[in-house]
Formats: structure tokens, sequence, C-alpha cells
């Protein structure tokens, strides 16, 4: 069965907080019920991880404006995030779990072991991250 | 997302929660286990049979009472953790340190 889609919303904080995604989310996977319950929760996981990052980061303590789209296709699931906030100075390269006592520090790593790819890019004032994962059978 | 406490048995004490981990509710679990083992309940189970969800704030949350309850003399297990919070647990190596279970009530059946 072919199925494909994109959905996108806006999410403005303080208003909006990480649940809106979640709750995106659900619709899309309602949509889309050929995606295996494997790549649900792992791409599921990865996003929410990616947005939380930029609500808790790029947010100078003025709100940001957030625009985030999914798309389905029969081999990948993509999600592309663009935000109004300050520029991110995270490190994509070589990321490891910290150590077990940590309390923060695993968002990143935890992204990347369950993607293909992760971008990001400051264009002027806007910055844009893509995820994706190629669909499992 | 609200937390309730259940007193298991002197010192021990089961923590549940219901929906999702995340950046909005960890807060509250970390307080939550907080104010639990100073209350006298230094061994705390956090039963996971109703959260069906949890990222790395959530476990950040767990990590601190863990610490939290370890400092108190006890200790922080889990019980009845989905398949996502297991791959969760997996992915960040934790599995070794947040013992799982398959209910609050075998966390310390053998203790």
């Amino acid at each position: 069965m072919t199925e494909s889609g994109e959905y996108t919303i806006t999410i403005a904080t303080p208003n909006d907080d990480i649940n809106v995604v979640h709750d995106m989310l659900e619709d899309v996977w309602a949509s889309s019920p050929t995606v295996s319950a494997t790549d649900r929760v792992s791409f599921e996981t990865a996003l929410i991880e990616l947005s939380s990052n930029v609500i808790r980061h790029a947010d100078d303590g003025s709100g940001i404006h957030c625009v985030l789209t999914v798309g389905v296709s029969d081999s990948r699931i993509e999600a592309r995030l663009t935000d109004t906030g300050v520029a991110s100075e995270v490190d994509l390269v070589g990321r490891t779990m910290p150590e077990a006592f940590a309390e923060s520090g695993r968002g990143i790593a935890l992204i990347q072991a369950l993607v293909d790819e992760i971008e990001y890019v400051r264009s002027g004032s806007i910055n844009h991250w893509r995820i994706s994962r190629s669909r499992t059978a | 997302m609200e937390f309730t406490v259940q007193q298991l048995g002197q010192g021990t004490a089961v923590v549940r929660g219901e929906g999702r981990l995340n950046m909005v509710s960890a807060g509250e679990l970390r307080e939550t286990v907080a104010s639990t083992v100073a209350g006298g309940s230094a061994r705390i189970v956090v039963d996971l049979a109703a959260v069906d969800f949890i990222d790395s704030s959530g476990l950040g949350a767990l990590v601190n009472g863990l610490k939290t309850a370890r400092q108190a003399g006890g200790d922080l297990r889990i019980s009845a953790p989905n398949e996502q919070v297991k791959l969760v647990l997996q992915l960040t190596n934790m599995e070794r340190v947040l013992s799982s279970y398959p209910t609050a009530e075998s966390a310390y059946a053998n203790d």
C-alpha cells in the first residue's frame, strides 16, 4: 500500500509545550497505519528529543516560534523543524552517552541512535533542523 | 502528569504516573521522589505501567531520584516499563543502573 503525507504544526512558546508534538504524531500515525511500531517509537523518541532541545535551548526568554513538518513516504519518515530562537551551539559530531549518573546530556546521542540523518543549519535568523529515519520492513 | 505515592511497607513506596514522562512532567517526578524520600521512604519503586513514553528529561528525573534515594540509604527501581521505555534504557546504557522489575510489588520482594 502506498502511503505518504505531510503534516505541519506551529509551536509558539511559552504557550505551547512539547505535548503538542506528541499530539501531532498521534494524528500522523493514525493516518499512516503501515508504519511499524518500531519505526513509530524510534521516530517519536527522536523528534521529542529534538523538539525539547529546541524549546529548552533556543528560547532566550522572549519565546520562540517553530514550524514543524513531518513527512511519511514509503521509504522514510522525516521531520523538518525551523525556529526563530538563538543559534544552536550543539555539536552533532561524535556524541556519546554521558556517565551513568548524569542527569542530562543524552538527547543528541539518543537522536543519533534512532535516525539515519540529523542536520542543523543556521540561515539568517532561523534555525533549520532535519531528521530522517529509513522505514524498516 | 500527576504522581501518586503508595506505601508498600516500612520505608518502601511506589510512585505512579500516567501518560508521558517528558520535559513537562520530569520536574514533578523529581519533586515527588524527593519529598517521598524526605518523608522516610528511601526505597522507591517508580511504577511505569501507565507511562507510555519517556525521554531523556524523564530519564534524568529517574537518575536524580536514584541519587536522592541512595544518599538516604535506599534505592530507586522501576517496574513494568513498556517497549519504548526499554528502548530508551537500552540505547542510553541505563538498563544496569535502573533495575527493572515486572511489577512494583516484586521490586523489593527479595531484599
